[in-house]
């Protein structure tokens, strides 16, 4: 059975001054026990995909089913089985950690004495035993992104919706999210998470949608998405603009990007001394040359025609911290 | 464990904890009760003399020799305004994202909606039987004994229920808690355009007009009655009857609205 299966769901807000249409039409299936990444930039329609197969949004057009129940007419059974944590944490700053996982298993059925337990259980799990007893007001914004996480996982769900979990969070952060989020999968939790960093959906996700005005423009495993570029990619850069402007005669088919050209080809490395020969006996200066597997950098811009911003500040991030 | 997950538990864990939310900021607490209290003292300091018949020859003897008798019911339906919080607890929780936490939930919509009106309740209660308290030390005796201060507070809680009511419809209808403090704000006038200080018949013309539309009116009538006179059945009865259908209608608006909320867009 499908852990999630989306077919062609829409979602337009209509109100008394314009109609949105936040989500035109998105499917997907993903299967048990695998992570699943919903990568798009804002207004995307992420959150707004996310929120209709959690029940708290009605679907406009289209269906959706999680392990087999459909979410519009079975939203209570769908309840029991998912946990959520949304792109807004819902944590309720003038209570404790412990107290927050402590109501929340009681919400969920648990005994007073089993709720201990668990709490214990999941303040252990996500790394806030030592904050157990402080409130939640105190806690930095990773601490809260874990601490959502937990409460999501309180009667252990078959499949979880996590929005943006690491959003805002430093890159020491992320890792530990990233890890936390690796090791549910591995015990079998299936996972739906969107986000708008390359990185993260390259780093964890089995397989990614990328999605575009509320459109899935490419669907696949990375390595599926980035064998679907057709090549390596060569990246030519120029010292001065005439030759920049040469080059883009001589090679045809290029992408610009600054004083950068790049060209999509099968067997990239062996094909640059062609190039760079062609180049040459046309009097065009070429300052360095290099040849790379695609990344899902060049996926996105070739799907969707620009690139993801914002993925260059977590590559940043991730530099300075090293430093 | 299926059955345990039932509405009363439920209400009872949501209680809990917004209980926990109150406690932890008393502060909060303090300027509503402070202001009852103060209503009590200062009204008393300046007009229990003129109206409680101890200045010698005073024609007012309304207050039938005991003016915090009299003018008790007004510090009580000033606590009684303490039952907005049940509309600003529940905006707070939209605010902060717990309410859609809950809706994710298999929980039952009207646990969530009914807790923060619990806790409104029990706020009522506690205030306007300390403002009783207070009224008894410095002087209050009901002339119908002490079982009329539970007619007091009776309806102190029917009045209270009607603001929270009305709290938590202005709540989620701006959709803030500043909105929902904002609108309570309308109760202080309300207060006034009554028969506050003095009997109805003592009031100008304007104002008696303004009070008979005022429910308010009714319950500070009906509180006095057992407070001043007795047992005045037909009063006593208008009191019970106005708050109760002051109270109807804002649960009523309450509840739609809240449930709007806790609907699917
Ligand atoms: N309740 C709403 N009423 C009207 N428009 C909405 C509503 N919610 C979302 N939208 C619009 O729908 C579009 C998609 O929003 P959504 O929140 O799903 O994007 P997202 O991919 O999650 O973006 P982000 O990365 O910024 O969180 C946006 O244009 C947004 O303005
Ligand atoms: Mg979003």
């Amino acid at each position: 059975m499908l852990a999630v299966d989306v077919k062609n769901i829409n979602k337009i807000f209509a109100n008394k001054q314009d109609t949105v249409e936040a989500v035109k039409d998105v499917s997907f299936q993903v299967n048990q026990g695998e992570i699943f990444g919903l990568l798009g930039p804002n207004g995307a329609g992420k959150s707004t995909t996310i929120l209709m197969l959690t029940t708290l949004l009605s679907i406009t057009k289209g269906s959706a089913s999680i392990l087999g129940l459909d979410v519009a007419t079975n939203d209570k059974l769908v309840r029991e089985k998912i946990g959520v944590a949304l792109q807004d944490t819902g944590i309720d700053n003038l209570l404790t950690g412990r107290e927050l996982f402590f109501t929340t298993c009681r919400l969920w059925g648990y005994s007073k004495k089993d709720s201990e337990k668990r709490t214990a259980e999941l303040l252990e799990l996500v790394g806030l035993m030592e904050a157990a007893d402080r409130r939640v007001k105190t806690y930095s914004g990773g601490m809260k992104r874990r601490l959502d996480l937990g409460l999501s996982l309180v009667h252990s769900p078959e499949v979880l919706f996590l929005d943006e979990p690491t959003s805002g969070l430093d890159p020491g952060s992320r890792r530990v999210l990233w890890d936390e989020i690796k090791r549910l999968r591995d015990n079998g939790v299936t996972i739906i998470l969107t986000t708008q960093y390359l990185e993260e959906a390259d780093e964890l996700a089995d397989r990614i949608a990328i999605i575009d005005e509320g459109l899935v423009v490419a669907e696949g495993t990375s390595d599926q998405l980035k064998a679907g570029i057709g090549g390596d990619v060569i990246t030519f850069s120029f010292e001065n603009n005439d030759d920049l402007e040469n080059a883009k005669n001589i090679l045809k088919s290029t992408v610009q990007e600054k004083n950068e050209l790049r060209i999509t080809v099968k067997d990239g490395a062996s094909k640059i001394p062609g190039y760079l020969k062609d180049l040459s006996s046309n009097g065009v200066e070429v300052s360095s040359v290099s040849a790379s597997k695609p990344t899902l950098d060049d996926v996105f811009l070739q799907v969707t025609g620009y690139r993801l911003e914002g993925s260059e500040d977590i590559k940043k991030e991730e530099e300075k911290s090293k430093r | 464990m299926e059955s345990n997950r039932s509405f009363l538990l439920q209400l009872q864990i949501l209680t809990k904890r917004m209980v926990l939310r109150v406690v932890r900021r008393p502060l909060a607490e303090l300027p509503n009760i402070f202001i009852s209290a103060f209503f009590l003292f200062v009204y008393d300091g300046a007009l229990g003399d003129v109206f409680g018949g101890s200045v010698s020859g005073t024609p007012f003897d309304f207050a039938n020799g005991n003016f915090v008798n009299f003018i008790l019911p007004v510090s009580i339906l000033s606590a009684s305004l303490s039952g907005a919080a049940s509309g600003i607890y529940l905006v707070e929780d939209i605010e902060s994202g717990v309410f859609k936490r809950y809706q994710s939930m298999p929980i039952s919509k009207w646990a969530i909606i009914l807790a923060p009106m619990n806790v409104g309740a029990v706020k009522v209660l506690l205030q306007a039987s300390l403002i009783l308290l207070i009224g008894n030390i410095i002087g209050a005796d009901p002339v119908v004994g002490a079982i009329g201060y539970l007619v007091v507070l009776s309806l102190a809680f029917i009045g209270g229920m009607g603001i929270a009511g009305y709290s938590v419809a202005a709540g989620v209808k701006s959709g803030s808690s500043q909105g929902a403090q904002a609108a309570t704000f309308l109760f202080f006038p309300a207060l006034f355009l009554a028969p506050t200080f003095v009997p109805r018949e003592a009031l100008k013309g304007w104002l008696q007009t303004a009070a008979a539309f005022n429910p308010t009116t009714y319950l500070i009538e009906s509180m006095r009655s057992v407070l001043v006179e007795g047992w005045v059945i037909d009063v006593l009865l208008k009191g019970y009857l106005v708050g109760g259908i002051f109270a109807a209608i804002t649960l009523f608006l309450a509840v739609t609205s809240a449930r709007k909320a806790t609907e699917k867009a």
